[in-house]
């Protein structure tokens, strides 16, 4: 941006919904306006048009001191991010093994993943698959020297992909390892082997139990057209908030067609944020195609009695039309899904599970858009389960994308510093408790949770206390905005990031309020469904609230 | 803009017709393209061979002083040339070589696609598909199954309305029949067998699309294979009645020549004589919630709402007949453009 304008529109075009909102300086500092949502593929200009005239109405001082002007709405300064669709990676390698160390980084990536190997597809079908219009580009690979179960169909496969790279001049190819020096590859390309050099792209081998993570996923992901991706400027916009706010934040964002989960740590002397994160599409809130796995993953964490086949037809339906279906059993659905889906992105996010409980934790993606804050926190308990105290807070207006897009980062850090309050709508505090003994399950009292007033001005005023029992999910209130220090008793020594009896953690309020899980960690549901449900549905109904209107 | 239609400019749109078709048909490694690049066909003239069985078959390929081969292009062995087993060689697509033999896609029985509808061919790629242009209009789904087939068109059962298998008879043989809001399993067998050529239907759940797609799979394996049959879903899985903008195009249809193709999904009417009715810009249907199936007149935004389960949505206002405005959320909205 050149020059300081007075009101910005910042827009999130994502699969599912449309998000706008309208930032302004009316003094010396950024503030949100306003925001407003609607279904894809509402026009950003029609969202804008509507959330200027409620601005107009509420504040017609603010909105003049800010210029906001319902006729000027195409003059005003856009910052515009956009989920770009996932495009398909055709996966191939000569043996299980291989395709599948492959298949373990590519699923890290934004790329919607198909994978096949000689022991699972014969010849006509790997070339079937490579050839599928919507594949998009082909990452094959080996062990550098190959292994022994690769070496049978290793040219086979080198020229397999060389010829469908011939058939389709439009396809990309990710080569890891010596394909490109075997016979059947030159073969293959024959007299196109100089077109297609601008179409390969050379990438480390694979090792023997492991694929080259890092390099590859770099290399794949800047295949994608994807600079102003959504999940790909929420990431910076994130290390920017945890430079500001000198807090290690985690983001956990669920979207209709991929998810992403990355930590971000403030700068430290003189090195700027840190961020590190993983873009999967196999995070979507449901698959393109949802199977009995699929189906079967959502059920798990449900209380209705929806069986398999009207399970199925709803979640069908839930990715055909991702916004609509939004209310009562529909909300329970939509946050049993992204449980699901969450699920999936922690099992390919096992190195930034290791890290520490974040001081943050930042909810986004319109899975989470309109469901009760309460339902949301527990949702992370359930899923992201580490021991530890964690704020939680969502992207409320879908700003964490369209502040990416602003490539200064100097220029991004001041304008997140003055909407950091803004962009967070607190939903509460979580405290992770593990590793308390056995033997106290089902006695009473396995401990005690006390709130104490914090110094400050918007600490609370009075002390609270609550007893604690192993297996049970407490919630104490507190407001959004007060804080407080909580302090953890236990009879015997319990696990929250450390092991000790005594506890003592800042805490700060929410919708959810403050909320103490004794459960397990991992989590363990009931195998029977019937008890499973019950559970379940106990711990959700102290989040959601009554059905009436 | 006046404030209605912004408003209204945030209910989803649902296309309902199209003005042209542009019908994608995939082949796979294998089948064979009739037909090129610019080619007019006729309604039901055949543009491709389909394979029903095939299988990789390894090859030694072009022999010295023949043309040498090209991953996609056809290779049919010379006259009496035969392998290592002392078999005939198969022809087929060739894939690739390797080890100094090629690998085809072959397979003994193929099947004919037939062009569902007359056209201009184009972006014709052996092992991937063709295209087929067309200037005739579309009443757009959300999936199509099967196909491509054409039948005329006949209307069984209501826009709420279930169809069973007694329903289904060999009077239906030939035709495209519009089922109402859902169909069972045991119908869409029965309607396979007695000659049905596609069904038209609101909605088809997991379970009966799983085993269409059984059923499809097991019947082009077969030896005398099947006649072509398809199903175009025009909401979803879960059932609902079907709106009344799209039944009025279908009424509009009835007895005439219609087709069903699956890329795009839609019901292809090729026959400029009839005109399709349009709904009126502010009728919004209710596609999901309590209220689903129902439609209204559109009144207006009803800015954010708290609903069922404390979820706080934008809404709009919709008057069903003559009754007060109701809001509803705007997702669970459908309008047709």
């Amino acid at each position: 941006m050149t020059g300081i304008p007075r009101a910005i529109l910042a827009v999130d075009a994502g699969a599912a919904t449309t998000a706008v909102a309208i930032l302004g300086r009316p003094a010396d500092r950024w503030r949100l306006m306003g925001s407003l949502v609607g279904p894809a593929p509402a026009s950003p200009d029609d969202l804008a048009a509507i959330l200027v005239g409620r601005i107009r109405a509420a504040d017609p001082g603010l909105a003049a001191a800010i210029g906001l002007e319902p006729d000027a709405i195409g003059d005003l300064p856009r910052l515009e991010a956009r989920s770009a669709p996932p495009v398909t990676l055709g996966v191939l390698a000569a043996s299980r093994r291989a395709v599948g160390l492959l298949h373990g980084v590519a699923q890290r990536t934004s790329w919607r993943v198909v994978a096949a190997s000689p022991e699972s597809h014969d010849p006509r079908e790997m070339t079937d698959l490579a050839l599928r219009p919507e594949v998009g580009a082909i990452l094959v690979g080996a062990t550098e020297p190959p292994g022994p179960d690769e070496r049978a169909a290793i040219d086979d496969v080198a020229g397999l992909v060389a010829a469908v790279l011939r058939r389709r001049p439009d396809l990309r190819a990710v080569v890891a390892g010596p394909i490109a020096t075997r016979r059947a590859w030159a073969d293959a390309l024959g007299d196109d082997a100089e077109q297609a050099a601008g179409r390969i792209l050379e990438a480390p081998p694979l090792g023997p139990r492991s694929g080259p993570d890092e390099t590859l996923r770099e290399i794949l992901e800047g295949l994608l057209p994807g600079a102003m991706d959504t999940r790909h400027t929420a990431m910076r916009s994130l290390a920017s908030l945890a430079d500001v706010l000198d807090r290690r934040i985690e983001l956990v964002d669920i979207g209709l067609e991929g998810g992403l989960r990355a930590v971000a740590g403030p700068g430290v002397a003189d090195e700027g944020p840190t961020v590190e994160g993983v873009r999967s599409a196999g995070g979507a809130l449901v698959p393109l195609d949802p199977d009995e796995a699929a189906v079967e993953e959502v059920l798990a964490w449900t209380t209705g009695s929806l069986d398999r086949h009207r399970m199925g037809d709803r979640l069908r339906d839930l990715r055909s039309r991702p916004w609509a279906d939004a209310t009562g059993e529909g909300a329970r659905l939509r946050l049993a899904a992204a449980r699901a889906a969450m699920t999936r992105l922690v099992d390919v996010t096992p190195d930034l599970s290791a890290l520490p409980a974040p001081d943050l934790t930042l909810m986004a993606g319109g899975a989470f858009a309109a469901a009760p804050g309460g339902s949301v926190v527990l949702a992370v308990a359930d899923v992201v389960r580490r021991t530890g105290a964690t704020q939680v807070a969502l992207d409320h207006a879908r700003l964490l994308g369209p502040l990416g897009t602003i490539d200064d980062p100097d220029e991004r850090r001041d304008i997140v510093a003055d909407l950091a309050d803004d962009l967070l709508s607190p939903l509460g505090s979580l405290v992770i408790a593990a590793g308390m003994p056995p033997r106290l399950r089902g006695r009473a009292a396995t401990g005690t949770i006390t709130l104490d007033p914090e110094d400050g001005t918007e600490a609370i005023a009075t002390t609270a206390r609550r007893e604690l029992a192993s297996g049970e999910l407490a919630i104490l209130d507190l407001a959004p905005g007060e804080r407080a220090n909580a302090t953890l008793v236990f009879r015997d020594s319990a696990r929250i990031g450390r092991r000790a009896r005594r506890f003592s953690v800042s805490v700060s309020g929410g919708l959810a309020g403050v909320i103490v899980d004794l459960r397990d960690v991992p989590l363990r549901l009931p195998d029977r469904r019937d008890r499973r449900r019950a559970a379940l549905a106990t711990w959700g109904e102290q989040v959601w609230p009554g059905d009436e209107r | 803009m006046t404030e209605l239609d912004a408003g209204l400019a945030l209910v989803p749109p649902r296309r309902l017709l199209s003005d042209h078709i542009d019908a994608f048909f995939d082949l796979h490694p294998g089948d064979w393209p009739l037909v090129t690049d610019d080619d007019v066909v006729g309604r039901q003239l055949p543009i491709a061979d389909r394979l029903r069985d095939p299988r990789t078959t390894v090859v030694a390929g072009p022999a010295a002083g023949e043309a040498p081969g090209v991953p996609g292009g056809r290779w049919t062995p010379a006259p009496g040339r035969r392998g290592h087993d002392g078999d005939a060689e198969p022809s087929g697509e060739l894939l690739f070589r390797s080890g100094g033999r090629w690998r085809i896609g072959s397979g003994e029985h193929a099947e004919p696609l037939l062009a569902p509808f007359a056209g201009t061919v184009h972006d014709v790629r052996p092992g991937i598909g063709l295209r087929l242009r067309s200037e005739a209009q579309g009443l757009l789904g959300v999936e199509g199954l099967g196909g491509p087939t054409a039948g005329r068109l006949a209307i069984v059962t209501g826009p709420d309305g279930e169809v069973r298998a007694p329903q289904v008879d060999v009077s239906a043989a030939g035709a495209i029949l519009v089922a109402g809001q859902r169909i069972d399993a045991e119908a869409l067998t029965r309607a396979r067998a007695v000659g049905v050529r596609g069904i038209v239907v609101a909605a088809l759940g997991i379970k009966e699309r799983r085993d269409f797609l059984a059923s499809e799979r097991r019947g082009r394996a077969a030896i005398h294979g099947l006649p072509p049959f398809a199903i175009l879903i025009l909401d979803g899985a879960a059932g609902r009645p079907i709106a009344s903008p799209l039944m009025e195009v279908l009424r509009a249809l009835e007895g005439r020549s219609v087709a069903i193709v699956a890329d795009p999904p839609c019901l292809v009417v090729d026959d400029a004589d009839v005109e399709l009715p349009r709904p009126p810009a502010d009728l919004v249907w209710v596609r999901s919630g309590p209220l689903v199936g129902a439609e209204g007149r559109w009144a207006g935004l009803a800015g954010p709402r708290r609903f069922a389960g404390g979820v706080l949505l934008e809404a709009g206002f919709v008057r069903f007949g003559d009754r007060p405005p109701i809001a509803v959320p705007l997702g669970d909205l459908e309008r047709f453009v």
